[in-house]
């Protein structure tokens, strides 16, 4: 209950509210919302969690981004077969899908400062005795298409090299038999290998990193006002240190 | 309560109406899209050498497999559509209630979900290598479709010829081998042709389980090169050719079979 007066007391605090906020979105010169493809099946970095949300490191890490500077995204689930030919075909703004920084992607999109290292790591079941991806020769490997661990098998001569859709299905083929190892991004590895229950009684890690890599949140070529936005939050993540205590979360 | 008939039902089939038997045309549709791609695909690759004949350089392998798992499945899907289709007409309840139940169960699940199944599902109890079970799932999954149309090749032989087969003092088998199934087969080779062309297009399916057939090599190349629009416009011309290629060839056999009555 109130009287006339007070009523527009609240109307005009609520006017004044909103210029504020206004005024503090215009001062960003974004606030704007961007769609964000993500290829959710490839834990920890992205996955769809029970409650079919889309959850993970990159999602975490590009939500602190957006909000240290002042834009808002929405992600959407999107297979990793054709996310770059999507980002070109205008389906989305940012692609934030654990993608390596390679001089080949370079020449086609726009890259934000690398957010987070990782590398390469070959998974083997139990039994096998391979020291290396080089000692592999002869044998089967799968990596996920068009992942740079796919590239690293290709690299190497005398291995033959299997192709999947996504990640759990090259493990799974692992576990049925069928392929001798598979190589993808070290958490990946490490969530699959040592800590899924149907797994880690099978797979062993073999070593060490082989590569060094970097993430980058990937943007149409010459959008640079996103590009800017990103490496100014990645700054202040980083800054601020939320990156680390990310890390910590997600990366046990 | 019944529905009024309608009064005539449009089949449409899902290859051999290319080429369509009475055009005798020089500019037939298959002629223009046959000839079309090929151009297509030789213009590319001497006008635009990159990408294109990186492309067409990649996926000559796949093309093998793509015939390897078309053709295995396609003999194993016959066989089993055979067996199926005579089951079901078969005057034991329980062979033609199994019959029954395999093309039902079959053609209830989508093709895609079939072979996720047989690779990955019962990849846990037995392991089969990719190709092989590939071709199981296709032919499995084909053998449903054929064998309704063995079912209704059949079928559609009057019962005369049975009795008159009896009457000569054939065994029912005799009668099944001499006089019906050689009559049926003229019925049934022109819905099968169909069925292989669909067969042919569908095995692009295969790639989601890891076998190396021309999509999956598309794929591949794409993903590295990012060259989409040129790899998929490629593969697209490739399949042209061939389920053309094949459609000619089965209205070819068709033709001679008509020729022949």
């Amino acid at each position: 209950m109130g009287t006339i007066g007070q009523i527009t007391t609240k109307v005009t605090a609520a006017v004044c509210a909103g210029a504020v906020l206004l005024t503090l979105g215009l001062a960003h010169a974004a606030g704007k919302t961007y769609t964000v493809a993500t290829d959710a099946t490839w834990p920890p970095m992205e996955m769809v969690n029970a409650n079919k949300q889309i959850v993970g490191l990159d999602i975490d890490y590009l939500t602190a981004v957006a909000k240290e500077a002042g834009f808002a995204v929405t992600f959407k689930n999107t297979a990793w077969d054709g996310i770059f030919a999507g980002l070109e075909a205008g389906q989305y703004d940012i692609i934030a899908s654990s993608v390596t920084i390679t001089e080949e992607r370079r020449k086609k999109y726009d890259f934000s400062a690398p957010y987070i290292d990782i590398g390469q790591i070959l998974v083997v079941p139990k039994a096998e005795t391979a020291a290396t991806l080089a000692a592999m020769k002869g044998k089967k490997v799968g990596a996920q298409i068009g992942t740079t661990g796919a590239f690293e098998i290709k690299k190497v001569e005398g291995v033959e090299p299997k192709s999947y859709d996504e990640i759990g299905l090259a493990f799974e083929d692992m576990a049925a038999g069928r392929i001798a190892g598979v190589v993808c991004d070290e958490p990946v590895a490490v969530q699959f290998a040592l800590q899924k229950a149907e797994y880690k009684e099978k797979f062993k890690i073999v070593g060490s990193p082989f590569t060094t890599e970097a993430y980058g949140f990937v943007v149409r070529k010459g959008d640079a006002a996103l590009l800017d936005l990103l490496n100014k939050g990645i700054a202040a993540v980083k800054a601020k240190r939320l990156d680390e205590q990310l890390r910590a979360t997600w990366l046990r | 309560m019944s529905e009024p008939r309608p009064a005539a039902l449009v089949e449409v089939g899902d290859g051999a109406a290319i080429p369509v038997r009475s055009d005798r045309g020089l500019f037939t549709a298959w002629r223009i899209a046959f000839f079309g791609a090929f151009a297509a695909l030789a213009g590319l690759a001497l006008l635009k050498p990159d990408p294109y004949r990186a492309i067409l350089k990649f996926v000559p392998d796949g093309i093998v497999v793509t015939f390897e798992v078309t053709l295995g499945a396609i003999a194993l899907a016959l066989l089993i559509g055979l067996v199926a289709g005579l089951g079901r007409i078969a005057e034991n309840r329980l062979v033609s209630g199994a019959a029954a139940l395999y093309v039902e169960v079959i053609r209830g699940i989508p093709l895609l979900v079939q072979i996720f199944y047989i690779y990955y599902a019962l990849g846990r109890f037995v392991k089969v290598p990719p190709l092989a079970s590939a071709i199981i799932a296709m032919a499995v999954c084909y053998g449903a479709y054929i064998g309704e149309v063995v079912r209704a090749g059949i079928q559609s032989i009057p019962k005369g010829q049975t009795e008159a087969a009896l009457a000569l003092g054939m065994s029912r088998a005799q009668a099944m081998r001499h006089v019906i199934l050689p009559q049926a087969l003229r019925v049934i080779l022109p819905p099968i042709g169909n069925e292989f062309i669909a067969l042919l297009k569908d095995s692009s399916l295969v790639s989601i389980i890891a076998v190396a057939d021309l999509l999956r090599r598309g794929r591949e190349f794409a993903s590295e090169s990012f060259a989409y629009f040129e790899t998929y416009t490629v593969i697209a011309l490739v399949y042209l050719v061939i389920t053309l290629f094949f459609s000619k060839l089965i209205g070819l056999l068709e033709e001679r079979l008509h020729a022949g009555r």
